[in-house]
């Protein structure tokens, strides 16, 4: 038994003691390896999957360093098991091999036969190889490198893709550093990125991710596609990439429903890629329109599958990805790691805020009591009206106006799932609403308003979860949310975790139905922040009032 | 040597070291020990072996060397070296490859008798040169003397004397302490967690006696380990007498934690360490074939009786004292080392079946998870055990154990991390109160409304809750928990259910609390549950008559609230009919005719009806029609076959219909008549 902060689980959880004057260390020499699976005030807990260890063997970290880190700093004996264990998994990644053959081009190679031999007969691979080349070498047709890349993930035996990149068509991309400078972070991360070749970066929402795309962009030095999930967040991925790199506007085109503009810098959306008509994808063809040097990806973890499928075809170039979490709630991890790439660089929210990047976020739940004639309505009704029956509670409204009274001076977003409950309450503060009719015109000016202060109060739907860059709003309400998901909690909380003025800290309000599938589905999102390491506090409705 | 001997027959001193591959001194003192021990005498012809000694090897496993004995009269060493010169290559071949496999063979075609010059084939090459001797059939044996030559004069072609070295790697003794004691505590905590789970739910003992592989691999599951593995850990709580076959409630007999169990959980882990590791010293248990298969093919389950082998407690003592060689600072190599151990014992134990070695390397993989062994070196505590000092063992390993906690860290997440193992008494309350979420050196536990409630259930109050929450955390309580807690708290119990026989309302509270407290009336086990309500232990037709006694005039209601009328129920038989005096045959007649016209009455109510309704034919959708019938009251026509097996259709109004019975107003015999649900067979609306 030694002092040391960590704590080895035989599930394979590692728990970090964050007070322990080493923890910092430890935690230092575990993150590479260990996905970091919630983190409240005083325990961390790791987790160690085979898709974290692989990341990590990506990274250039071998079996060796992992158990050697988890037994410097483990408090107790680790189990045995576990050790042998890591070793064997670490030790899948890499036995296969994607390589250019200068002969017979791409090629999977391996030095170890017979996992070679396992893989070349299980029945997914064997459409995607060709001729054996030699004992340990097989042909690979060039289409199916993404395929082969996934099928082997299930098989277990993850391939190093050596096969390199095309450089794509050469285009001078550079930061504009005048009067702002990359954050240590940022640079990192990008270098990660650039030195690792294809794969994702995890930062949070509000820690500059679009800083890190347009530096990425900057090493390449080439036409870039990028990615994004809207038109609003398309346009600004145009206007930061304007005001920080040498392109210009001409230089960027947008390539959404609206406006199909191929540029050297060309920013697309998820949803015009993913528009099908008569079976076919129309606007597949962009993929393929010009020389991309490189493919940013933002907001990986949103990804739809279709997407997922054109990826494979496009493993020749090099990948970004950009996220604020690995966890989709779809399950398909393996297959950004596979597609897009191993995690390359990974920095705790908290990290960050500590540094002073990110506000720090104070996390309110606000309980209301349904009154006894909604409560009586809640009981009789069915299952799947009741959550919308226990968001859309009167009760809830009265709280929004004596917290926006509560918060008058300062910028405030009130986020719901329900339109018809936001437009009550934009009813009743009398301000304007942004939900999935209003126009991307008027969205833009609405948030424009907001960002230079002239609106103080904004009334959002849910089409405000993702990329809309609000810095400025200091005070989130959220009336309901979207059956518990802990992405949209993250995303909402996004939109405070902007950098504050004055270093004043962001208000993040949750208002709950007591005793209601409300209340249970909070507990999960609130879990999540928990997790996250935001202490949140719990008030009654009636105490808010007595407050103000 | 004595093997020597015996391939050798009778010889000389001289001549028995000269063949066995080993240093001459060491020979010649291994030869003495053999004769001080009387297993070998000098007879006038030299020396020999004792006749039994040679029965007694001749046995299963066979000599060492896998040299059969010499002719009666051996030829020349020089004479078979000859021999075997003149040999074809194909002949030499067949010859090393019949000495290498035993000594024996079997020849098939060749010829028995034949001299060398007419040898045809290889095999009569050798026949005829005496260097294979045939035997009964068609078997051949290589005589000794030219396995002897063969192997240039020696009974083996590697020395005998030569200790087979351990394969061996310099490690840190300090971590082979800690990773033993890592194991030792995570198979201490496992038998814990298994007899636990087992407390609560056991396992059924299979007719066969073992434990089915169903269960196994729930506690595979639930361990956190594959399936050897729980193997091990259940054949350990076994073979340490923590586990026993007994009857549960129901009378299966079950594998259940037995009392010395709750004992031993009270002791420190130390001392339940040696506890376990002393079981498995001594037991004849074999753990590691549990999934194998038998030579039947059925696969051994664990916990099953025929699981032991009278070798394993030597396999255990032999490679724990093979190990206890291992120098301090160094373990055993990975991957040759237990190969290398394997083959020592081979040496020291040179006469065990081939089972003795898989014997070997189970118990060292053994050691290693009980944490006897760790990282392949034996640590000071392990030392002990092979000396077979248990106390002493748990003394040495103590210090490197985890240390009892008694605190928790509780987080905002609603999780309490005991960073260590928590004291017995805390971790049992806080087992009430939370789910382990993550077990280990650590245990995460969670708060959930549902964990919370069991407390509540076990009798906790939320202020009890508080408090112990407060004194077993190292931080404030999270605000979140509180909430939980008070959430929890506020909502359990909120609905009360409760048993009671009658119960008793009144808008004249007065009358009623009169009532409960009268003290005639205390036998009815009257209690008030609101001021206008009161419920009763005593039945209806108790509490009538004694509430009427005491003054009070009671209205019963029905269970859907009406008031019903006390009346006692009159009985009444309906009238027979048919059973009309004897003669009044005009009357009988009458009857008839009118039964007839009836009848034929029903029967064309019946046909006007048939075509226009479904008929339901299926019995379980003919009862539903009869139901329906009853309900509506309507008239339905049935079929029938009655008692005599004729089939005939009734025109019913259904009354009533169960137990298999329908009570049912029929038409034609203007009577209620009960039919057998089985006879009708079908139904349809008149």
């Amino acid at each position: 038994m030694t002092d040391g902060p960590l704590i080895v689980q035989s599930d394979k959880t590692l728990l970090l003691e964050v007070d322990h004057p080493s923890a910092a260390e430890a935690r230092k020499a575990i993150a590479p390896f260990a996905e970091l699976e919630r983190s409240p005030e005083h325990i961390h807990t790791y987790r160690l999957t085979p898709l974290g260890l692989w990341n990590a063997r990506a990274a250039g970290h071998d079996a060796e360093q992992v158990v050697d880190a988890l037994l410097t700093w483990s408090r107790y004996a680790v189990p045995h098991a576990l050790l042998v264990d890591v070793a064997e998994t670490m030790g899948r990644y890499g036995r296969l091999r994607l390589e250019k053959h200068p002969v017979h081009g791409l090629v999977l190679a391996s030095t170890d036969r017979p996992v070679l031999e396992e893989v070349l007969r299980a029945k997914k691979v064997a459409g995607m190889v060709g001729a054996r080349i030699d004992d340990d070498t097989v042909a690979v047709h060039p289409s199916e490198r993404g395929n082969l890349k996934q099928a082997l993930l299930k098989l277990g035996w993850p391939a190093e893709d050596f096969a390199g990149y095309v450089d794509g068509e050469a285009h001078a991309i550079d930061l504009a550093e005048d009067g702002w400078s990359l954050r240590p972070y940022q640079r990192e991360a990008a270098e990660s990125f650039w030195d690792g070749g294809s794969g994702v970066v995890v930062l949070p929402c509000g820690a500059g991710k679009t800083i890190v795309g347009a530096a990425s962009m900057a090493h390449a030095r080439a036409t870039t596609l990028i990615l994004v999930t809207n038109t609003v967040s398309a346009r600004q991925w145009k206007d930061e990439l304007v005001a920080r790199t040498s392109l210009t506007a001409d230089e960027i085109g947008e390539y959404s429903g609206a406006v199909k503009e191929i540029r050297p810098v060309t920013i697309a959306t998820y949803q015009v890629l993913t528009t099908r008509r008569k079976g076919v994808y129309p606007h597949l063809e962009l993929l393929d329109a010009r020389d991309w040097g490189l493919i940013v990806y933002d907001e990986v973890h949103l990804l739809p599958a279709p997407i997922f499928r054109m990826t494979a075809d496009l493993q020749a170039r090099r990948r970004l990805g950009l996220t604020a979490t690995l966890v989709r709630e779809d399950g398909r991890e393996g297959e950004v790691f596979s597609l897009i790439g191993p995690k390359r660089y990974d920095a705790p929210w908290k990290d960050i805020e500590a540094q002073g990047w990110i506000a720090p976020a104070d996390c309110v739940e606000v309980r209301v009591t349904l009154p006894d004639g909604e409560r009586l309505a809640y009981a009789t009704s069915d299952p799947d009206t009741r959550y919308r029956l226990a968001s859309c509670t009167h009760a809830k409204i009265d709280v929004v106006r004596d917290l926006v009274r509560q918060h008058a001076d300062q910028p405030t977003l009130v986020i719901g799932q329900y339109i018809d409950q936001l437009d009550e309450v934009a009813e009743m503060l009398d301000a304007p609403v942004i939900k999935g009719e209003t126009p991307v015109k008027e969205r833009q000016r609405l948030f424009n308003a907001f960002r230079s202060g002239e609106i103080g109060l904004l009334v959002v739907s849910k089409v405000a979860n993702f990329s809309i860059d609000l810095p400025s709003a200091e005070v989130a309400i959220q009336v309901s949310g979207s059956f518990g998901s802990r992405q949209e909690e993250a995303q909402r909380l996004g939109r405070l975790l902007r950098p504050k003025s004055e270093g004043r800290s962001a208000h993040f309000y949750t208002i709950v139905s007591r005793d209601t599938v409300d209340a249970e589905f909070a507990q999960n999102r609130q879990r999540f922040l928990a997790e996250q390491g935001y202490a949140y506090r719990i008030v009654d409705a009636g105490d808010l009032q007595a407050e103000a | 040597m004595l093997d020597a001997l015996l391939v050798a027959g009778q010889t000389t001193s001289a001549e028995l070291i000269s063949i066995v591959r080993a240093d001459e001194d060491r020979t010649a003192a291994a030869l003495q020990r053999l004769l001080d021990l009387a297993l070998v005498w000098e007879a006038p012809g030299g020396l020999r072996a004792l006749t039994g000694v040679a029965d007694a090897m001749r046995g299963m496993p066979g000599l060492v060397s896998g040299l059969r004995p010499s002719s009666p009269e051996p030829p020349d060493p020089e004479e078979v070296a000859a021999r075997i010169a003149e040999l074809s290559p194909a002949a030499t071949a067949l010859l090393h490859h019949v000495a290498d496999h035993g000594g024996e063979g079997t020849t098939g075609a060749a010829r028995r008798t034949v001299s060398p010059a007419e040898a045809r084939t290889p095999a009569e090459e050798l026949i005829s040169r005496r260097l294979l001797v045939p035997r009964e059939g068609d078997a051949v044996v290589l005589p000794g003397e030219v396995g002897l030559a063969l192997r240039g004069g020696r009974t083996t072609t590697e020395p005998v004397d030569d200790v087979p070295a351990l394969a061996t790697a310099a490690r840190d003794p300090a971590l082979v302490a800690r990773s033993a004691a890592g194991a030792a505590f995570d198979v201490v905590r496992r038998v814990e967690l298994l007899l636990d789970h087992w407390g609560v739910r056991p396992p059924g003992v299979l007719r066969s006696g073992g434990l089915a592989v169903r269960d196994l691999k729930a506690v595979a599951a639930a361990l956190h380990v594959d399936e050897p593995g729980a193997a091990l850990v259940v054949e350990l709580a076994l073979s340490a007498g923590l586990v026993a076959e007994a009857a549960v409630a129901d009378g299966t007999p079950s594998w259940l934690p037995t009392d010395e169990f709750d004992v031993w959980s009270g002791r420190p882990i130390s001392e339940r360490w040696a506890r376990l590791v002393g079981g498995w010293l001594a037991s004849s248990r074999v753990p590691s074939l549990v999934g194998s298969r038998d030579a039947a093919g059925k696969a051994w389950n664990a916990l099953a009786p025929e699981l032991s082998s009278g070798l394993a407690e030597e396999a255990r003592r032999l490679a724990l004292e093979v190990l206890a060689e291992v120098p301090e600072g160094e373990v055993l190599a990975v991957g040759t080392g237990v190969a290398s151990v394997v083959q020592r014992i081979g040496w020291l134990r040179p006469r065990r079946p081939t089972v003795f070695s898989d014997l070997v390397a189970a118990a060292l993989g053994e050691a290693a998870v009980l944490g006897v062994s760790g990282a392949g070196g034996l640590p000071p505590s392990g030392r002990r055990v092979a000396a077979g000092d248990l106390p002493g063992a748990a003394e040495a390993i103590d210090p490197h154990l985890p240390r009892p906690v008694d605190r928790v860290l509780l987080q905002a997440d609603l999780t309490a991390v005991a960073p260590g193992p928590l004291e017995t008494e805390v971790a049992r309350r806080l087992h009430l109160l939370a789910d382990v979420e993550s077990r280990g050196g650590a245990t995460v536990y969670r708060f959930t409304s549902g964990s919370l409630r069991r407390g509540f259930d076990a009798g906790w109050s939320a202020v009890e809750v508080r408090d112990f929450l407060t004194s077993v955390s190292q931080t404030p309580v999270p605000q979140p928990l509180e909430f939980l807690v008070d959430d929890v708290a506020r909502t359990f119990g909120s609905v009360r259910v409760g048993h009671a026989e009658a119960f008793l309302r009144s808008d004249d509270e007065a009358a009623l609390a009169a009532l409960v407290h009268d003290p005639r009336a205390r036998t009815l086990g009257l209690r008030l549950l609101a001021p206008t309500v009161a419920i009763a232990t005593s039945p209806l037709d108790v509490l009538l008559p004694r509430l009427r006694e005491l003054g009070a005039a009671p209205v019963v209601e029905a269970a859907d609230g009406t008031v019903r009328v006390s009346r006692p129920d009159l009985h009444r038989a309906s009238t027979r009919r048919g059973r009309r005096p004897a003669g009044a045959v005009e009357a009988r007649q009458a009857a008839q005719v009118q039964a007839v016209a009836t009848a034929i009455r029903a029967g064309d109510r019946a046909r006007s009806s048939r075509p226009a309704a479904v008929e339901v034919t299926h019995p379980s959708a003919a009862l539903a029609a009869l139901r329906e019938a009853i309900e509506a009251g309507s008239t339905v026509v049935i079929g029938y076959v009655d008692s005599h097996g004729a089939t005939g259709e009734r025109v019913v109004d259904p009354r009533r219909l169960d137990g298999g019975r329908l009570s049912a107003y029929d038409h034609r015999s203007d009577d209620v008549r009960e039919f057998a649900v089985h006879r009708i067979t079908a139904v349809r609306p008149a």
